[in-house]
């Protein structure tokens, strides 16, 4: 039964193009770009998810990785025409070795600290794409990025490609062993240690495979948009991943797929102008935080185990 | 060569001043309350505005200006203990940093529509006059950012020395059961925290704002460097933290003059996690409370 539910959604998710023709032909162009958008930000959630909701480290950086990989390719695209998907490889890499090198020292912070230390250093990479103008043309933004693909379906299929790949890490990496070692070290790291789970070990696994994937997700997204800016990898990201996995539910597939989907849908239907979503995000955060931190995945399982007793 | 490094050093200590007032109320709020206020830079920039409202929309003088905008702040301190920390005292620090990180979104952006983008300048009679002692120049209002600091943090000595509000202050961050025990009221003595914490912010902020500009986001970098200024110092402890941050600001000054001013806050960034990662217990030892 729940096999069956899961097919016929993968079916529906694979198949949209085609339903949004259907049912509002007039609309497709746009319906089908703000899916575009929710699949790449469910991809983006879930690489963060694997940082702050499985090995519970609250970092900050995340921007960080998301705009290394984004300029990577691009940068790699435009200047010395690398194809597609070595270059989007290449993003994955780097931004996995950032994280590697910026990790290392950051993990040696606990708590508080380290959540400062991370946000400085995505402070610092934002700082650094808008001032190394010789690299990146800083304010002017990278332009012109190729398009691998030019129809709108088809730029579907691919980031819906992309999700189906990180959506496999990310069950592979918190299923079986792995999972449960992670998930020892963000419940109880001493014991985990006492238990040989080195908790630094499986911290940076999770840290570089989130940053690689970010970065990847980065490519792929300057890309689509063929053009990236600075702006593209401030606070403002953190904030929105932060409102898309604590408003679905930390820690869980279906919660961060359910965040991502409200959080881009959300914005759509009450059109508003960027500053006011983000006052709303913001309120919406402190109050999801303080009132319901497992978020609407909670509230699910709560009212499910309350209906089957 | 000399008047240049000269001009740097007041600047930086000026900075330092700023940095200084706003840091010891962070300091403040992670020693009674044991928990860091990620919005506390955007109380520095609610408290620039309200004085720009009141010194140049109603005209008021520049002392009674500064006088609403601390007024101001001190009633949106409590205001903030009262609904925002009051629900987040007893939860993890997760919960604490998502959400004083939430509350520092919903001000910045709710200043950007309010205000709008474009930076905010308040000159004084004192900020455009220039001193000129024997070929070194400075602005008049720099003297007074000085001098006042000096003041708020002697006053800010006493308070939390003589008074017994200020006495309870120093017993939590010692030790907050305990005083709940002997029948401290330990939310009444947080709310006086944020409200002497908000305070401090707006006087820095009526202070350097005829020197600097005002514009919405300015408090995120503030918050981070404040902070900086609070682990450097020994984790809540406010002496430690002033001297922290007239370091800081001197560090910064020198940094954009001679180094690069581009990346001046990359370089203070970078400093801050090396100074964590070398000393996490602070510069000035280990020493907790205020």
């Amino acid at each position: 039964m729940r096999r069956a539910a899961r097919l016929a959604l993968v079916g529906v998710a694979v198949a949209a193009p085609w339903l949004v023709a259907r049912v509002a032909p007039g609309q497709q162009r746009y319906v089908v770009h703000v899916l575009i958008f929710t699949v790449l930000f469910a991809a983006l959630a879930l690489s963060y998810d694997l940082v702050v909701g499985h090995v519970g480290a609250l970092s900050l950086a995340h921007p960080a990785f998301f705009g290394v990989g984004a300029y990577t390719a691009a940068l790699l695209a435009t200047r010395a025409g690398w194809p597609f998907l070595a270059d989007v490889l290449a993003a994955v890499v780097l931004a996995g070795a950032v994280a590697l090198v910026a990790g290392v020292p950051l993990f040696r912070l606990t708590e508080h600290a380290f959540a400062v230390g991370t946000l400085a250093f995505a402070l610092v990479a934002w700082i650094v794409a808008t001032n190394w103008v010789d690299v990146t043309r800083g304010p002017l933004c990278v332009t012109g990025i190729p398009k691998p693909v030019t129809t709108l379906p088809a730029w579907y299929w691919l980031a819906l490609g992309a999700l189906g790949v990180v959506l496999l890490l990310y069950r592979g990496m918190t299923t079986f062993r792995l999972g449960r070692a992670l998930h020892a070290v963000r419940d109880n790291a001493p014991l985990a240690a006492a238990a040989g789970i080195d908790p630094l070990r499986y911290r940076m696994l999770a840290f570089v495979a989130g940053g690689a994937l970010a970065g990847g997700v980065g490519g792929i997204y300057a890309h689509y948009l063929s053009v990236f800016c600075p702006e593209e990898m401030t606070i403002a990201l953190t904030v929105n991943l932060l409102v898309i996995v604590f408003l679905g539910g930390v820690g869980t597939l279906r919660g961060v797929l359910v965040g991502a989907v409200l959080f881009t849908a959300l914005p759509e239907v009450l059109r508003l102008a960027p500053t006011w979503r983000l006052v709303i995000y913001g309120a919406l955060l402190l109050v999801i935080v303080i009132r319901s931190p497992q978020g609407l995945d909670g509230l699910f399982r709560r009212a499910a185990s309350a209906s089957g007793r | 060569m000399l008047m240049d490094v000269l001009e740097q050093l007041v600047h930086g200590l000026t900075l330092g001043s700023m940095y200084a007032m706003v840091a010891a109320g962070l300091a403040l709020m992670l020693g009674v309350a044991r928990l860091i206020n990620f919005a506390h830079g955007e109380f520095f920039m609610l408290g620039a505005y309200a004085f720009w409202y009141g010194y140049r929309q109603l005209e008021l003088p520049y002392a009674v200006a500064g006088a609403l905008a601390v007024a101001v702040m001190v009633l949106w301190g409590l205001a903030y203990q009262r609904t925002v920390i009051r629900a987040i005292l007893p939860r993890s620090w997760h919960v604490q940093l998502i959400a004083t990180l939430a509350t520092s979104i919903v001000l910045t952006n709710l200043a950007i529509i309010v205000f709008g983008t474009q930076p905010k300048e308040v000159p004084t009679a004192l900020s455009s006059r220039i001193l000129d002692v024997g070929g070194f120049r400075m602005a008049a209002q720099r003297l007074l950012v000085l001098a006042g600091a000096l003041v708020i943090f002697w006053a800010l000595h006493r308070f939390v020395t003589r008074t017994r509000a200020g006495r309870a202050m120093r017993a939590m961050s010692q030790n907050r059961e305990a005083c709940a025990v002997v029948g401290v009221d330990v939310q009444q003595v947080a709310l006086v925290t944020f409200g002497l914490s908000a305070a401090l912010a707006a006087a820095a902020a009526t202070l350097v704002s005829p020197l600097f500009n005002i514009f919405p986001d300015m408090g995120t970098g503030l918050t981070l460097k404040a902070f900086a200024a609070v682990v450097a110092g020994g984790f809540g402890y406010v002496n430690g933290a002033i001297a922290a941050s007239f370091l800081i600001g001197i560090t910064e000054a020198l940094a954009g003059s001679y180094l690069s001013y581009q990346y001046k806050d990359a370089i203070a960034f970078l400093v801050m996690i090396a100074v964590l990662l070398w000393r996490p217990q602070g510069l000035f030892g280990r020493r907790l409370g205020i």
